[in-house]
């Protein structure tokens, strides 16, 4: 099945097939992160709703330091998928 | 709750809204127009920055003169800058330098909408401080005087302090309303959104990082800037947390940039994949499919556009909020 003059051209479709995968994966990564915060917050104001704008600020600028590693990982990605 | 018209219907809205429709405008007659292979490439190529080029002609007159026309010549760019340092030939403008040509980048379609903020923010502030000391002002001056007091009474002056915030907090304010203008602005149709660029979040970012190291150095004095870097470890590990830190120091503008330009594009990504699965389904099955597809992505699109409206803002708060949180960090080193 595993023809070697097509080997070159399976790693390639691999690589993408791993692309694919790795964003899943951030996604998943990403999206419990900023799930966690997103409870706490809620949580949080819940609790001292008169805290709830420094919460609200707070956990915005948190979800941006996850979102910021998520993107580096769509980044290195999309450099696997866009390889030649 | 005033409705959005109310802002808009007074001299200085109707302003904003002309300068817009004009830098779209001229955006849309200067650009060379792009064509992929496929639907979804056609779609994506409206991401990509494109170089102003002289309006096309039309085939018919420029078969009047006689000679045979030049068929696939390239469109001549409007402003061609010449590249001099031989590093820089691979931000060339045509994608690669023609043989016995010289590097040369040109004007982009961006560059209309950045010049478009700035002046956005020159017009839509001129009446600010006015009301500031009259208290009189049409009702898109007084949310803008508003916004800006909250940028200063909410984000600068509870990190930076009184002090230190009243030096930084102009810098700041253009930054953020450079930003939301440009993040908003490439939510309207025919144009391009800058922040969607690498190259002009960098920039952004870099002056961040300019900022983030001249203040610094010029606060705690050139050398114990960078001494100041390393919190307090054993001697042993001094050498190797520097490096840790220079990197630190490093990532945080590249992550800016990223986070800008990958959020702005990201939506735009999305609203063009709903668009496209309308042309895709009409190749597919013919214009019943994409009748039957149409309410969906249509429906889909809007609703991310309207997601991506408050990016928009979301954005612009994050860039300088963390801009303001790098700056004073450096400002103000951990003892």
């Amino acid at each position: 099945m595993f023809n070697p003059v097509e080997g070159a051209e399976t790693a390639a479709q691999l690589g993408k097939f791993g692309a694919g995968i790795g964003a899943g994966i951030v996604a998943i990564g990403a999206g419990i992160g900023i799930g966690k915060i997103g409870a706490a917050a809620n949580e949080g104001i819940a609790r001292q709703p008169e805290a709830a704008n420094d919460i609200r600020g707070g956990s915005l600028i948190l979800a941006a330091f996850i979102e910021g590693v998520s993107l580096f990982a769509v980044v290195v990605t999309l450099l696997i998928a866009i390889a030649k | 709750m005033k409705s959005l018209f109310t802002y808009l219907l007074s001299l200085r809205g109707l302003v904003l809204a002309a300068l817009v429709a004009g830098a779209c405008f001229l955006s849309h007659r200067f650009s060379a127009h792009h064509t992929g292979d496929t639907v979804f490439t056609t779609l994506y190529m409206h991401l990509v920055p494109a170089p102003l080029v002289e309006p096309h002609h039309e085939p018919a007159a420029a078969g009047d003169h006689g000679a045979a026309p030049p068929e696939q010549a390239a469109p001549r760019a409007l402003l061609e800058i010449p590249l001099k340092l031989p590093a820089l030939a691979a931000f060339d403008y045509r994608g690669a330098v023609p043989p016995g040509d010289e590097p040369k980048t040109a004007l982009f379609n961006l560059q209309i909408f950045q010049v478009l903020a700035v002046v956005l923010i020159l017009v839509a502030f001129a009446g600010v401080p006015r009301y500031l000391r009259t208290g009189k002002g049409d009702p898109l001056t007084r949310l803008l005087a508003g916004f800006a007091d909250w940028i200063r009474g909410e984000m600068v002056y509870p990190i930076m302090g009184k002090e230190l915030g009243r030096k930084f907090l102009p810098y700041f304010l253009f930054v953020f309303f450079f930003v939301l203008f440009m993040n908003l602005v490439g939510l309207v149709p025919y144009s391009a959104t800058a922040t969607a660029s690498i190259f002009v979040t960098g920039a952004l970012a870099l002056t961040t990082f300019l900022a983030m190291i001249g203040c610094g150095m010029a606060v705690q004095g050139p050398i114990a800037y960078w001494k100041h870097l390393v919190p307090h470890v054993p001697l042993a590990l001094w050498p190797l947390m520097f490096v840790v830190e220079l990197i630190g120091l490093l990532v945080k503008p590249v992550a800016l940039t990223i986070r800008l330009f990958a959020n702005m594009s990201g939506g735009h990504m999305v609203v063009l994949s709903f668009m496209g699965l309308i042309f895709f389904m009409g190749e597919l099955w013919g214009p019943a499919g994409a009748w039957g597809t149409s309410p969906l992505g249509l429906g889909f699109a809007v609703f991310i556009m309207i997601i991506e409206s408050f990016v928009a803002m979301v954005q612009a708060y994050i860039f300088t909020q963390l801009s303001i949180l790098f700056v004073n960090a450096s400002v103000h080193p951990e003892h």
